[in-house]
């Protein structure tokens, strides 16, 4: 069984941990978030207990976000070097990851040298990795293809997909190409039919995990953070029971509930954003550089298909 | 009786405010300051990023700010940024300029006034 420092009793949300077991995984707790699902809820149960419970085997991803290959700015002049340290960590995991999502603006500026460089760095990850782009990785401002090109050759529409991993429905979605009001993310009609027919064959017990770069629910819609037809996307998924959004854009962590839907903001790998309407708006925040490096990392997930409550652990590089 | 009139005197409101057209040069700074916090994913007043920086961007004429990747589109647009092509910029910057970077709109008249007048006040 994989050594697991989080084993907890079922129903739990607080991971228990003694001393040695807390000191153990800090060199890669430290580094990023934590977080647990089962039936695409979130769980602290160990390996085994969850296996036994449901006969799948747990699967684990990691989630890396806004990696801004090509930025060059005080808030980061280097995050290449942060990638880089962000792709050791998530190598030194005690357990490789099933997969690895990044949730987009994976590189600055959308140029050809940028995603040349992002692609050389992130072939270093430890496992098959799914890509949906920011808004940054729109070439000439709108064009999703270079990027698609680079990071999402079997992808439909904008680069959108789904896919089936031990009874986990992970579904990547694409809300920067077109904008809605103040610059808030839309799905667009052609996604919203595709997410539709994606899910009607699918039970209402299998867990979702969605995937999207600008937040998929109103978290600050007066600076562009939201996705203003999200609603119906939602309204397809209410049938089940387990729905878990993840979202990059704003370079903190940032949760929310509604109904059943968990919703969970990473970290960038590259550089902080200030707080939801904190300071004169949205962008790059420089802290001094000692503080860098917890501010920003990567986020790690487990899902497990046994009933239990959401446990997510945030940390940072750190 | 109170509450019919106030539903009515909300209406006359409503009314009123839908025939004004707010003209582009007579927005409120402050309010535009606001409402530019959503601009700022991709601008800056100071630092071209994904979209150029925007210090005294009233009156300049189109795709000059030193330093930034213009799209061919707006590098030949001989367009002067007046209140009125910014007000049209604003309304859907594809339709005035097809082949443009910006695909930012904003739908009111009135914020696009204010988000003109603040611009405007950033010499």
């Amino acid at each position: 069984m994989t050594h697991n420092p989080y084993s907890n009793p079922p129903h739990s949300t607080t991971p228990i941990l003694d001393r040695r077991a807390a000191l153990s995984c800090m060199g890669w707790l430290g580094a990023g978030t934590l977080f647990t699902f089962s039936g695409g809820i979130a769980s602290v149960m160990g390996t085994g207990a969850a296996e036994a419970a449901t006969g799948h085997a747990p699967i684990s991803f990691v989630q890396i976000s806004d990696t801004h290959v090509g930025f060059s700015k005080p808030a980061n002049p280097d995050p290449v070097a942060t990638l880089r340290e962000t792709i050791a960590h998530v190598r030194a995991l005690p357990r490789t990851p099933d997969f690895i999502v990044h949730t987009g603006d994976v590189t600055h500026l959308a140029t050809p040298e940028q995603f040349d460089h992002a692609r050389q760095l992130l072939a270093e990850l430890p496992a098959p990795t799914f890509f949906i782009p920011g808004e940054h990785d729109l070439a000439g401002g709108s064009d999703p293809r270079p990027f698609l090109t680079a990071f999402g050759k079997e992808t439909r529409g904008d680069g959108w997909f789904s896919f089936d991993l031990h009874g986990v429905h992970v579904i990547g979605l694409v809300n920067v190409v077109r904008l809605g009001d103040h610059g808030q993310g839309t799905l667009g009609r052609d996604q919203l039919d595709w997410l539709k027919a994606d899910l009607a064959g699918l039970s209402a017990s299998t867990p979702i995990v969605l995937i999207a770069h600008f937040p998929l629910w109103g978290l600050y819609p007066e600076w562009g953070w939201g996705t203003s037809d999200a609603a119906e996307a939602f309204g397809y998924l209410a049938r089940f029971g387990s729905v878990t959004a993840l979202n990059g854009h704003i370079h903190q962590i940032q949760r929310h509930l509604e109904g059943k839907v968990q919703f969970h903001t990473a970290r960038s790998t590259a550089y902080p954003q200030p707080a939801p309407g904190q300071g004169p708006g949205p962008g790059p925040l420089a802290l001094p550089a000692e503080q860098l490096r917890s501010a920003i990392g990567y986020s790690s997930a487990e899902v497990r298909h046994a009933p239990s409550p959401l446990a997510i652990t945030d940390a940072t590089l750190a | 009786m109170r509450l019919r009139l106030a539903a009515l005197a909300g209406a006359t409101t409503v009314l009123v405010a839908a025939t004004e057209i707010p003209s582009p040069s007579s927005g409120d700074a402050a309010n535009g300051a606001r409402l530019y916090q959503a601009c700022m994913g991709c601008h800056s007043i100071e630092e071209n990023d994904i979209g150029p920086s925007h210090r005294g961007v009233v009156g300049r004429s189109a795709g000059t700010v030193p330093g930034y990747a213009y799209s061919p589109a707006i590098k030949g647009s001989g367009l002067v940024w007046t209140p009125a092509n910014l007000d049209k910029w604003l309304t859907d910057p594809q339709v005035l300029v097809p082949g443009t970077k910006m695909y930012f709109s904003v739908s009111d008249p009135r914020e696009r006034a204010d988000i003109i007048a603040f611009l405007a006040s950033q010499k």
